[in-house]
């Protein structure tokens, strides 16, 4: 077990070495994300759409392209030299590298968001009313689920480079589900749904802040463990 | 058992408005479409364990059948939500889960014929996309429930007559499908050894 997390940090750590010596990826998802923000942000004043429900939105669009332009950079680096036959070579399990991977994804997801987030609240004029807890809850729970969802995926765009521009596609229908309470707690963290009206409705669930989280942790139970299953599995050679 | 059971529903298990008997390909194809899906869960594990490319044919031929099934769920139920509620397409529960269900087929179908390189290589992102999608179904059906409902809990069949066609109409589709599926396989199958030997 020790000999695990060791062999985790290892490839942890030289990924992120490598993205602190290149600076490569975090720049541009930055760049990127700032982007979808900006453009949304003018979408909404044109056509004069509340800012307080577009805001949160604007957020999750923004982590999903990002997010998948760190999880493609993350195994496109293993390329060159023909590193991924060394890592594969190496002594240690192949669920091993996809943690490892999983958490360079999360880190960079992270920061971007550090970063991302107040821009987001500054253009929106989003006022979060001392939800911060709430707040880091769905962007963490959020962040495992692109990241567990994406990781795999990319390494199978590694393998097969001729469907490298099918991965936004793919892990877009598969992250469709975790988005719809993604959205509606990001809602309620920032109450463009006030509290009193969550849950309220023909809803089988009650739709509230609590459900929602639940939702995400589940889901990113099932796809992180099952995706770690299956890594194995696509990259034996 | 087609014609019968659309024979029966026309004549003897008429839903009024006219529209509404659009339930009777609707419902069949929705559980069929779900069963399909199963399939290619089952042939893609099958893949999985045993690296045998008969399963991923299987797989594929069952997408094919499925992304069909699907399209005719997704269109049937149009028309019947435009003759219920007066329209085309509504983000509720069930609206979202079948919608779901067909982007997941077409993206499937995409992603196997864009694959270029080995035969195995294809096969195994096939079947990991295979089983991962399987999974978002239930999921969801789940998170979909987070949106407010407008779908009929349950359409009720009053008649006897109408039972009957319904129960023959998934029967019927049921065979169609997996005659469908056996079909393609055999021609998928035939299509491999071509390939084999005109490469060998």
């Amino acid at each position: 077990m020790r000999y695990f997390w060791l062999s985790v940090k290892a490839i942890f750590l030289k990924d992120i070495v490598v993205e602190l010596r290149a600076r490569q990826v975090i720049p541009t998802m930055i760049v990127l994300g700032m982007l979808i923000v900006w453009i949304l942000r003018t979408a909404s004043e044109a056509a004069s759409i509340s800012a307080v429900v577009i805001g949160p939105a604007a957020l999750w669009i923004a982590f999903l392209f990002s997010g998948l332009l760190a999880q493609e950079r993350s195994f496109a680096v293993e390329q060159q030299n023909d590193c991924m036959y060394g890592l594969l070579m190496a002594p240690v399990d192949v669920g091993t590298i996809y943690l490892a991977k999983l958490l360079v994804n999360l880190v960079m997801l992270c920061i971007f968001e550090i970063i991302i987030v107040p821009v987001v609240m500054i253009s929106f004029g989003l006022d979060i009313h001392g939800r911060w807890a709430g707040l880091i809850g769905v962007l963490l729970l959020g962040n495992l689920g692109i990241c567990g969802v994406g990781t795999l995926f990319s390494a199978m765009v590694q393998l097969a480079r001729s469907f490298s521009a099918l991965l936004s596609i793919i892990v877009l229908v598969i992250l469709m589900p975790m988005m719809i309470p993604a959205t509606l707690a990001m809602l309620m963290v920032f109450g463009a749904i006030p509290d009193e009206l969550a849950g309220v409705g023909n809803m089988v669930f009650a739709g509230n802040f609590r459900s929602a989280l639940g939702y995400m942790v589940a889901f990113d139970a099932v796809f992180v463990t099952v995706c770690w299953l299956l890594f194995g599995l696509v990259i034996k050679e | 058992m087609l014609l019968a059971s659309t024979w029966m529903a026309l004549m003897l298990g008429q839903i009024e408005p006219v529209q509404r008997n659009i339930i009777y390909a609707h419902i069949p194809s929705s559980i069929c479409a779900l069963l399909c899906f199963v399939v290619v869960l089952v042939a893609s594990i099958g893949y999985l364990r045993t690296s045998k490319p008969q399963w991923d044919i299987v797989a594929s031929a069952a997408a094919e059948v499925g992304t069909i099934l699907a399209t005719v769920l997704n269109l049937t139920g149009m028309i019947f939500s435009r003759a219920e509620w007066g329209v085309w397409w509504t983000p509720s529960p069930r609206l979202i889960s079948a919608g779901l269900l067909w982007f997941l087929y077409v993206v499937y179908l995409i992603l196997r014929s864009s694959i270029r390189g080995p035969r195995y290589l294809q096969a195994r992102v096939c079947a990991v996309f295979g089983i991962i999608a399987f999974l978002d179904v239930p999921m969801v059906y789940i998170s979909a429930r987070f949106i407010p409902d407008v779908h009929r809990a349950n359409f009720s069949f009053e008649t006897g007559p109408q039972k009957l066609a319904l129960f023959m109409g998934i029967g019927a589709i049921m065979i169609l499908s997996a005659v469908f599926i056996w079909l393609k396989t055999d021609i998928l199958r035939d299509q491999n050894k071509l390939e084999r030997e005109s490469a060998s």
